[in-house]
């Protein structure tokens, strides 16, 4: 497993005796340090050579309830690309500060926005600390345990059928007349102020958030000199819906739709995200049953090919190609269909359990999924045709948003973005889960770091996620149709069940995740003890943090590149506003 | 399990002179375009043409009703909630929400049973029958861990998607309205989903095979089904 062992620990509490290591029988020890100190450990485990923790991976917030004192811990992943090891390092944020990570690793930036959002702690020294969701004139901290699920319900705001239809309805199903908070105009004005609180040029161009070419609501600010931008900064959280806060409140059975609603073109990894975290919490992950890690699988690479089929028709569209839309749309209308008929939907498609999937696959699949793979290669080959070697295409791509590989590091970007950059992080080789430890294939990196890279890289993934389909599909044409494929527990403490009633979650934290189309989605849960609804339910969200690195490519790039850098970095509203 | 590297020079070779001064890029696109310039048509002409959803597919709610094939347990269940064992035709359940228990937004279920009101000496004294059973499907997200929760396979997912209705009200379904669903879907495809173990029997198929509108989505060559497993059949 890809986490600090207990020896390096234990080498870190002899040097500073301020180190406290929480053992985990899981295996994922975290240490704590107090705050002063937690600058000069972090840099020491930075860049000390026998540590190497250089690429940022999370930082975040736990709320340990009003009545607790220190009530808030900051909780800081890392992850060490030279020894393949994750760390959690916690410290307690006394008088709700703490100090700023932004000079660590440039990823720190939005992190410790989004805590200030969510949880109220001030960050020392952080540039420019404004809300990351929600609109600047908000009151409230949404994600303090105190804040009720439902918000605060303050502002009048009928509706039209109950005004004009006296359409009432009674009871639970009623709907109430009062809404929580909601921006104004004015709001959004002071929000957009604060952004870029220094102009430096003529003219502050918005983008979105209603664009085509945002792909989503985002709403870009571009400070621009002539056609070329001086700075820029993102808007996001027209989408947030409080995932995180909605999870606190149920089963871990019932956390699995809603995360379809976050990255919802690539629904099947963002349930598999879920599923490995909270298998991995209570011990599990290694003894789901063989077929549904097969089908876990397969399903999860036939997911990512109609991700970035989306991603390469949209992407194409927006650079002036339309037919590549036409194509890539036909081949995901195949690939949903195929959804549709395993899970019953075709979007949101909550298939995957913790514990396996919840049923098995009905009579036909294997033949369908066959049927897509023999055909698609040829496919894959017709789009390559019209664009790699077009020479529009290359001329828009090449050296267009170059991320080195020091930037995949400190602003924690994954998936095929770090990729590209020839960074080879990739979840499924570091963590093997599920069966990616016994399918053989290649991770393709680029070079260069550029749009061109990041476009060859998916394009090669497509390919890759072919093979692997292969050979899972050969996996499961010789098991039986008895087989298990849902888990069934030998513990009598542990109780798992498919329509999740019941399902406990055990004492414990953990950090886990699965390669997503859009980078690594981590799912961090922490239960101070046993139960049912998860105590801290934190989604790192892959599309967030690549979406970070947006504003310093678009720095003295002219505005048609805007386009071509926010498609290769491929973000997805859902994701990112969470 | 490799490492491989891509990029131009390395998997991609750049353009040639000969490309460059007679547009051969251009020329090859053009000539893919043109290529599907002859294909068949693969659009479906919605709405006079219609796809048929799959077995699973997870759509408005239904309540079935008594009909013979209930599953061994099903009168055990009955007895253990006390509630008045149903004829023909008289919906299957048995007020236990275990349902809404299993679901998300519990709001969207108003279930409530009530007892009969017999004299004592009745053989139904004592027991109960769902008075009312109402769904606010504006609410719902079709994860179907209601019908997963079920233990009688009473409430079930259609294959009806289009719920547009002109107010919320629409979108409340009570128990008859249910029922209704429930049993035009069963009659019209009860066949191809259910046998009376469960809602997964093996042969229940990825989608129905003889559909000629989804035939046309894939590109006129649909796959042909066979067994997944070595000792299905
Ligand atoms: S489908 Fe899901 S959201 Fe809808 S009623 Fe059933 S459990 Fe609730
Ligand atoms: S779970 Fe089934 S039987 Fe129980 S209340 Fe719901 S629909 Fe009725």
């Amino acid at each position: 497993m890809s986490w600090v062992g207990l020896d390096k620990l234990n080498k870190l509490k002899e040097r500073f005796d301020y180190v406290q290591i929480n053992e985990s029988d899981k295996g994922f020890h975290s240490v704590e340090v107090p705050k002063e100190n937690f600058k000069d450990f972090l840099k020491f485990i930075k860049d000390n050579k026998d540590y190497q923790f250089k690429m940022f991976i999370d930082w975040t917030i736990i709320d340990h309830g009003a009545k607790a004192d220190p009530r808030f811990q900051g909780v800081l992943i890392l992850f060490s690309p030279e020894y393949k090891e994750r760390i959690i390092v916690k410290t307690w944020a006394t008088e709700e500060t703490l100090p700023t990570l932004t000079d660590l690793w440039a990823g720190a930036k939005w992190a410790e926005r989004e805590a200030w959002d969510m949880f109220g702690i001030r960050f020392e020294g952080h540039e420019n600390l404004v809300r990351m969701f929600m609109w600047e004139t908000y009151p409230y901290h949404p994600l303090r345990k105190d804040f009720p699920i439902q918000g605060y319900e303050e502002v009048e705001l009928p509706s039209l059928n109950e005004e004009e239809r006296a359409d009432q309805l009674e009871g639970l199903q009623n709907y109430s007349r009062k809404h929580t908070a909601l921006p104004t105009m004015q709001d959004l004005e002071i929000t957009q102020k604060k952004r870029l609180p220094h102009k430096k040029s003529q003219i502050v161009l918005n983008w979105g958030p209603l664009h085509p070419g945002t792909h989503g609501t985002i709403w870009f600010l571009f400070d621009m000199e002539g056609e070329y931008v001086q700075q820029c900064d993102i808007i996001i959280g027209q989408l947030h819906r409080g995932v995180e806060k909605l999870a606190e409140n149920l089963n871990v059975q019932q956390i699995i739709p809603y995360t379809d609603r976050m990255d919802y073109i690539a629904s099947m990894n963002e349930n598999h995200s879920v599923c490995i975290a909270a298998e991995k919490l209570l011990g599990i992950h290694e003894k789901i049953p063989p077929k549904a890690k097969y089908i876990r699988t397969m399903l999860a690479e036939l997911s990512r090919i109609n991700s970035h089929l989306l991603w390469l028709g949209t992407y194409a569209l927006d650079l002036g190609a339309l037919t590549m839309f036409l194509y890539t749309f036909r081949e995901r209308e195949k690939i949903m269909d195929i959804f549709e008929g395993i899970s019953g939907a075709r979007f949101t498609i909550n298939y995957f359990r913790v514990g396996g999937v919840y049923a098995d696959l009905p009579y036909g699949s294997l033949n369908a999924i066959e049927h897509f793979i023999k055909d698609f290669p040829t496919r894959l080959s017709d789009y390559e045709t019209l664009l790699t070697r077009n020479r529009i295409w290359l001329k828009r791509n090449i050296g267009v948003g170059v991320i080195t590989e020091e930037e995949v590091y400190s602003y924690g970007l994954t998936g095929a973005v770090a990729r590209a950059s020839g960074v080879p992080y990739d979840l499924r080789i570091i963590d093997k889960y599920d069966a990616y430890g016994e399918v053989k294939f290649d991770v393709p990196v680029g070079e260069n770091g550029d749009a061109y890279d990041r476009y060859l890289v998916r394009i090669d993934e497509m390919k890759q996620s072919v093979r692997i389909i292969q050979q899972c599909i050969k996996e499961l044409r010789k098991m039986s149709k008895n087989d298990p494929f849902f888990y069934q527990p030998e513990d009598k403490k542990m109780k798992i069940t498919i329509d999740g009633r019941g399902t406990k979650l055990f004492k414990g934290e953990v950090y886990a995740g699965a390669d997503n189309p859009r980078g690594e989605l981590g799912v961090y849960i922490y239960m101070p003890k046993d139960g049912i609804k998860p105590y801290r339910f934190r989604l790192r969200s892959g599309a967030f943090y690549n979406l970070q690195i947006f504003p310093k490519l678009m720095i003295g790039r002219p505005i048609a590149d805007a386009i071509t850098i926010l498609s290769t970095i491929d973000p997805v509203v859902g994701e990112t506003d969470r | 399990m490799g490492i491989k590297k891509v990029g131009l020079n390395r998997n991609v070779e750049p353009q040639t002179l000969s490309e460059k001064v007679f547009f051969l890029d251009f020329m090859k696109g053009l000539k893919t375009t043109i290529k599907h310039l002859f294909r068949k048509v693969i659009t479906v002409d919605f709405p006079f043409e219609v796809i048929e959803p799959a077995p699973r597919f997870r759509g408005v709610h239904g309540l079935r009703n008594v009909d013979g094939t209930e599953r061994d347990d099903f009168d055990a269940w009955v007895k253990k909630l006390k509630i008045k064992p149903p004829e023909m035709g008289e919906t299957r359940c048995i007020g236990c929400k275990f349902c809404q228990a299993a679901c998300p937004v519990p709001e969207i279920f108003v279930i409530k049973t009530k007892k009969l009101d017999v004299p004592e000496d009745h053989p139904h004294h004592g027991l109960k029958v769902l008075d009312r059973f109402d769904m606010d499907l504006s609410k719902c997200m079709f994860c179907g861990l209601c019908t997963l929760a079920c233990p009688t396979i009473c409430i079930i997912h259609t294959d009806i998607y289009d719920l547009s209705t002109y107010t919320r009200r629409g979108w409340v379904l009570d128990k008859e309205m249910l029922s209704k669903i429930a049993d035009d879907f069963i009659a019209r495809r009860g066949k191809e989903k259910y046998d009376d173990k469960s809602n997964w029997p093996d042969w229940q198929k990825i989608w129905n095979d003889n559909d000629t509108a989804r035939a046309k989505a894939w590109d006129n060559d649909p796959p042909q089904f066979g067994p997944n497993y070595i000792d299905q059949q």
